[in-house]
């Protein structure tokens, strides 16, 4: 085939993913958007009737929500990887996960941003957790870890946020050549008049590269904070110094299964297989096991340095954890994250991806269960057994979070519909 | 005394020898001697395990760099073998740990050397099946795979075990990972050095050993410098914003007096203040004496913190420490020079 007319393939196959959608992907879009409904008008009972109507008891008081703002920040981590750490290290079956990865950073940090304020009760008055100068000179308080995070999630949104975008420009171009109407003017103004020039593509070329190397230790730095949320605190289970790594190599984890989650049913669906082929998913399956791995690593050495140290409060956290009320979430997590990912050594496993699907299924069921056991089981047996309590969530909590699941799928939906699903540009690279 | 070298069994007699004199040296009566012993072991599992643990997580990437200095940092394996039992003359020196003594399970002496000694040797197994293995061919990624599997447990061991316990309640779960990571780190720096000795006029742009490759190393180093300075920042910040006092002594011992106090910050840019802005750069990636002068940066880094680690609460002996460890430096250049004919001679 010539290669023009492999070029015209390549545009025509990935931007038919944009056509009117099926049946199939409008039940989607409204299951999605109506968990999204539900969970919105939960969220709007909570604020009038105040933070009672939360499962949250004495002490119990971080729940399901910083639960879902820990997993969502880390389901947001691997978009950064694939996009930008696998640019720099050239590899090129990123371009297969790139963009939908990019996306799901975006969505995942517009969700996870929502929770901190869901769990203040108060949401009105969420600019308090902003520094900024005021008359009487009120500051926030700069040594807590929770005032680390809104720089942390905020920096990383933006950069995020650009870097999504400025990935996109060669593609909207494309588009804005191929579609009609007002979509043709919507990407028109999109692509900030990108013609292809040389000149474009060599400083489109240091940018892009600049995102990646800037993106990349950010990936680091933003988990690593949200870790420290609770590795700064005295509380038995939280207090430890692997819990930075930890917690950067949990969320990569988790992200790298939510990316093939949403990536194997979108090429089914939009017929992409060219495009997206085993060969890549072996690849990023290698990626699950390797940071699977990590986090077994991460779990032996807890519970190791639990009973080395004989620190009675630190046994008795973990003996709680995997003994006590709890321990059946705690075995799952460690069935769904560390037994489960270890078939993936099997090759004939690695490129099945009916298999691989389940599996990234398992592992973000067990990745959202270790941030639960991590926040409640610690918060429920912490120093003195007088206070000892436990948590049970309420119907407003569930769905919350389960409307958090509805938003971030209805985002990803609308994406998959109205922006091009692959980069266009880099597939023509490498034909 | 190079074509003494090269003689069959040669090598194998010298580490025998070396073992023995080793063995004289530490045993003897006088204080200090296990110290001594401890704090050449450490460096030198550090750097070994980290050579080879550096070849076989080029293998698993199928990194490029790999093919010019493989058999060079393969040829380290059988001082495995010798470190194990180095190990094993620290038995009567045990009694250094706080925990000596005491009733447990995990801290007990025949179990501690026991377990240390069995990932030692696991480690020099799955070398050595890593090194038969051919280049590119089949299982070599499976065997790669075992080997930092071992690695990363017997380096975790080593730093629970051998240091962490010197403190005995101190711990940071922390530890394991830093030591493994440090030894990758270091396993870098030393490929960095034999890429450079091996191959000072590189050949063609593309040719194993060229330029590309040691730029490919020194990205290597710059991106390890940063993840050592993420881990050692994670693990300091904890234990000062923490601020319990089992565990901000460790760090309180070391920075309250001198010399200690300059050696920890001679840690830190040994390991990140030299290496990261040096190799910050495009061309300065290249230039062999920057990079040679990064790289013995990083590996004296390490000698100097394991030397911290130990300071505080173990005796040395200056010149028992100072046989051990010329004595190890000596076989390390010899195993390598002789790995170095290996390749040249298949050439």
């Amino acid at each position: 085939m010539e290669n023009a007319e492999k070029y015209a393939k390549v545009d025509r196959d990935i931007l038919a993913a944009m056509e009117k959608p099926g049946r199939l992907y409008l039940a989607g879009l409204a299951v999605a958007a109506a968990l999204t409904v539900i969970g919105g008008i939960l969220w709007a009972h909570q604020i009038r009737t105040g933070l009672g109507v939360a499962g949250y008891t004495h002490p119990v008081n971080w729940a399901i929500y910083i639960t879902n703002f820990v997993f969502w920040v880390g389901i947001a981590h691997s978009g950064t990887l694939i996009s930008a750490v696998l640019f720099l290290f050239r590899a090129r079956y990123r371009t297969s996960f790139n963009r939908a990865a990019e996306a799901m950073t975006v969505f995942a940090l517009m969700v996870a941003g929502m929770f901190p304020l869901i769990h203040l009760g108060r949401s009105w008055v969420f600019y308090y957790l902003i520094p900024y100068p005021t008359q009487r000179q009120l500051w926030v308080n700069f040594r807590s870890p929770l005032i680390w995070d809104v720089f942390a999630v905020g920096t990383y949104f933006t950069v995020s946020v650009v870097f999504f975008y400025v990935g996109m420009l060669p593609d909207f171009a494309i588009a804005r050549r191929c579609k009609e109407g007002i979509r043709k003017k919507i990407y028109t103004v999109l692509s900030l008049g990108w013609k292809g020039t040389d000149r474009e593509w060599r400083h489109y070329g240091m940018l892009y590269l600049f995102l990646a190397a800037f993106a990349t230790p950010l990936v680091a730095s933003v988990h690593s904070v949200v870790s420290w949320d609770f590795a700064m605190s005295i509380v038995p289970g939280w207090h430890t110094t692997l819990f930075a790594p930890y917690f950067v190599a949990g969320a990569i984890f988790s992200g790298t299964a939510m990316v093939i989650t949403l990536v194997i049913p979108l090429r089914k669906a939009m017929h992409l297989h060219d495009y997206i082929t085993d060969d890549h998913f072996e690849s990023i399956a290698k990626i699950l096991l390797f940071t699977s791995l990590i986090v077994s690593y991460a779990y032996i050495v807890e519970f190791g340095m639990a009973s080395y140290g004989e620190n009675i409060f630190e046994m008795e956290a973990f003996r709680y954890r995997a003994l006590g009320e709890f321990r059946y979430l705690t075995w799952a997590m460690i069935f769904c994250n560390s037994l489960v990912p270890l078939t993936l050594f099997a090759r004939r496993l690695r490129r099945n991806t009916a298999y691989l699907l389940v599996v990234s299924l398992l592992v973000n069921v067990g990745m959202w269960l270790e941030r639960f056991v991590i926040i409640v089981t610690s918060l429920a047996h912490d120093f003195d057994p007088y206070v000892w309590g436990t948590y049970r969530p309420t119907y407003v909590e569930v769905g919350i979070s389960l409307g958090s699941f509805g938003l971030f799928f209805m985002l990803y939906l609308l994406f998959v519909k109205n922006l091009p699903v692959l980069s266009i540009t880099e597939i023509k690279e490498h034909l | 005394m190079k074509a003494f070298l090269e003689k069959k069994g040669v090598l194998a007699a010298l580490i025998a020898a070396a073992g023995a004199l080793l063995a004289i040296v530490t045993l003897e009566h006088g204080p200090g001697k296990g110290g001594s012993l401890l704090f050449s072991l450490l460096f030198f599992i550090a750097v070994v395990e980290g050579c080879i643990a550096a070849a076989a997580a080029g293998a698993m990437v199928n990194a490029r760099w790999v093919g010019s200095v493989r058999e060079e940092l393969l040829s380290v394996s059988p001082l495995l073998l010798l470190l194990s039992f180095l190990l094993l003359l620290l038995i009567p020196f045990l009694d250094i740990y706080p925990w000596a003594g005491t009733p447990g399970i995990w801290l007990r002496k025949d179990f501690f050397i026991g377990r240390n000694l069995a990932f030692l040797l696991l480690a020099y197994v799955a070398a050595r099946r890593f090194a038969a293995a051919p280049a590119d061919g089949e299982g070599t990624k499976s065997r790669a795979a075992w080997y930092l599997l071992v690695f990363v447990t017997s380096q975790s061991l080593a730093a629970f075990d051998l240091v962490m316990s010197l403190e005995y309640p101190w711990i940071s779960a922390l530890l394991g990972g830093y030591f493994f990571i440090e030894a990758l780190y270091g396993g870098f720096a030393v490929s960095a050095i034999l890429c450079l000795l091996l191959h000072q006029r590189p050949p063609a742009d593309s040719a194993p050993g060229s330029r590309s490759d040691l730029s490919d190393l020194s990205i290597l180093m710059f991106g390890f410098s940063l993840m050592w300075a993420g881990l050692f920042f994670a693990q300091f910040l904890t234990i000062w914003y923490g601020n319990l006092p089992e565990e901000v002594g460790f760090i309180a011992r070391r920075l309250s007096a001198s010399p200690l106090r300059e050696l920890c910050v001679a840690v830190l840019f040994l390991l990140f203040f030299i290496p990261f802005p040096a190799l910050l750069s495009t061309r300065a990636k290249s230039n062999p004496y920057v990079v040679s002068a990064v790289a013995v940066s990083i590996l004296s880094g390490i000698l100097v913190e394991r030397y911290v680690f130990l300071a505080p609460v173990v005796r040395f002996s200056p010149v028992a420490g100072a046989i051990d460890f010329a004595l190890l430096l000596l076989l390390f250049l010899a195993v390598v020079y002789k790995g170095s004919r290996g390749t040249a001679t298949k050439a």
